[in-house]
């Protein structure tokens, strides 16, 4: 049996949500990763964006298009803002959003824990997710760590829109919540009641963990299938696509997450003048 | 014209209250230099708007210039929170509103095409339209679906980053424009700092690549490295080593106080300096 880790797990699920001819934003390493494997393997159309420099296939270097700003600018077609925002409206773009919170309805929050006018902790603000819940046909997103405080009943704020009653009166389907990918399994949301439930498990995960990792009470059927692990070929291809493991730095934080930036800083940097094209005169 | 000015000369346009409009995004081609000397200018109640904000939006908190700030995002990605950001959210202490990057393109769109509003699908179902941003639904007038109207945002200033200007004013952006274009047009007045400033006949052989045309700028100043600690590509990248020394003094007051005295009360010349000077930069930065 192929050795995989739980990053490993949660990229190669993710990669297995996207097929046919999209942009897809790389705006975190899972989701990069996720991209890059999907286009190694089942969907060669996809077109990967680099970020924060907007480029459409952008060339894999050793180190990839990861963590959005180690890399700034590859040979790559170049996208303006309008460019990637007309995608989104036209259901041509594709995203993997890590949350803060998610909730039973497919509700999310990256703005604020506790009431907006005078947060606990002001988190980062709704950036674009917006946009993305209230025109793409798929809402695509991914925690790391599910716990009761991340998989929660109802968000503090609601940045981007789930099954929600306003939903309901004003967008209809556009831009609801399709996946859930955690560290415990893929879950869906069920069009009609607007409930979250499993899609699969992963290996080793029961469902009373599932149970006792989410804020809320989540239906569970009786027979719910065993995520498919990754293959020798995905684990390779991430391993190949991330040799710094880059993807590590959403898993760790304090002290291990700042000397794991520190290498991979400096790796980067080594590898960037080796293959960077060089500047314009 | 010769639109080649100092940064103090920048800094005077800039009034008590102004709302002023910021370019680049994340850590990407921000209009540090100009930031900093506004930072250290006696200044306040400023009105800011960002679409994906970061260090310009925690430094003008941290310094005390700001009275509200309109943004889709601040932040220093996976290296952390905005520490002056957070703190003044939790603290109440400023006014803000939280809006989209689209929404705030939008904004800024409609102000140029003199429109009050711009209709959009956008926010819809989130409570960005219910709770954090002055926006409100319409009525389409043709077939009557619900539609959210996002008001127009019309900067006082622009504040700009290019990597080529030249002295009329025309801007040359190698890397992603963001929503610098839109800035400049919705703005009443347009400031650009450059890495360098050409001749016009050499800025005009740059095609496409001119994206800020001199119709739109007041003014201009040459600062190499004048997006620094953020990237400015394809010249250089984000200096994340100093994102981290800038985390760690914002965090703390006394650092702060350190961090202020040795890199923002300087003139840039004398900052590049503190860094160890545009070689030490460039062995470091410049790919």
């Amino acid at each position: 049996m192929t050795e995989y880790s739980v990053d490993e797990q949660i990229i190669t699920c993710m990669a297995r949500e996207l097929r046919g001819e999209y942009l897809v934003s790389s705006v975190t390493a899972f989701g990069s990763l996720a991209a890059h494997l999907a286009k190694s393997t089942h969907a060669p159309d996809l077109a990967v964006l680099s970020t924060p420099e907007s480029g459409m296939d952008a060339v894999p270097l050793p180190t990839l298009s990861l963590g959005q700003f180690l890399t700034e600018n590859q040979r790559a077609i170049p996208l303006t803002m309008e460019d990637i925002f007309d995608a989104i409206f036209t259901d041509r773009f594709r995203i993997w959003i890590n949350p803060a919170q998610i909730d039973q309805h497919g509700n999310v929050n990256i703005s604020v824990i506790g009431a907006w006018d005078r947060p606990k902790v002001a988190l980062v603000g709704s950036r674009g997710i917006p946009e993305d819940t209230s025109h793409l046909s798929q809402g695509l997103y991914y925690l790391t760590q599910h716990t009761p405080r991340t998989v929660v009943e109802h968000v503090d704020f609601i940045s981007g829109a789930g099954y929600n009653p306003e939903r309901r009166k004003t967008l209809d389907g556009h831009g609801a919540p399709t996946c859930l990918v955690t560290n415990l399994g893929v879950f869906g949301w069920d069009p009609e009641s607007g409930r979250m439930f499993a899609r699969s498990l992963h290996r080793g995960v029961t469902p009373d963990t599932v149970r006792e990792a989410t804020g809320f009470a989540i239906e569970l059927g009786s027979r719910i299938p065993t995520t498919e692990p990754p293959t020798a070929e995905e684990t390779a291809i991430i391993h190949a696509a991330d040799p710094l493991e880059v993807r590590k730095l959403e898993l760790l934080s304090g002290k291990e997450a700042a000397e794991k930036f520190a290498a991979i800083y400096e790796r980067e940097r080594q590898a960037l003048h080796a293959a960077w094209p060089r500047r314009r005169q | 014209m010769n639109k080649v000015i100092s940064t103090d000369q920048v800094i005077a346009e800039i009034p008590n209250g102004a709302t002023v409009a910021i370019g680049g995004s994340s850590l990407s081609r921000k209009p540090m230099a100009l930031v900093r000397a506004l930072a250290r200018s006696d200044r306040r109640d400023l009105r800011l708007i960002v679409n994906v904000g970061g260090p310009e939006v925690d430094l003008l908190i941290g310094t005390g210039k700001v009275a509200e700030v309109i943004f889709a995002f601040v932040g220093f990605e996976v290296m952390g929170l905005a520490p002056h950001f957070r703190r003044a959210r939790q603290d109440g202490a400023l006014k803000f509103q939280e809006w989209t990057e689209y929404t705030v393109m939008a904004g800024l769109d409609a102000a140029i095409k003199r429109v009050p509003f711009l209709p959009t699908h956008s926010t819809l179902g989130t409570d960005v339209l219910r709770h954090s941003a002055a926006f409100t639904t319409i009525q389409d007038p043709f077939h009557g679906e619900t539609l959210v109207a996002v008001p127009a945002l019309r900067p006082d200033v622009a504040l700009l980053h290019v990597n080529l200007a030249d002295p009329q004013g025309n801007g040359v952006v190698l890397g992603d424009g963001h929503m610098d274009a839109l800035c400049a047009k919705a703005a009443r007045k347009t400031f650009l700092s450059a890495e360098q400033i050409l001749l016009p006949e050499r800025l005009q052989t740059y095609g496409r690549d001119v994206h800020i045309f001199r119709t739109m700028v007041t003014g201009v100043v040459e600062a190499p490295w004048g997006a620094h600690f953020t990237g400015c590509a394809p010249e250089y990248r984000a200096d994340l080593q100093h994102v981290q020394e800038y985390l760690g003094a914002a965090r703390d007051g006394a650092g702060w106080h350190e961090y202020l005295e040795r890199y923002v009360y300087v003139n840039h010349r004398d900052y590049v300096r503190a860094l160890g000077g545009e070689r030490t930069l460039g062995e470091r930065l410049r790919v």
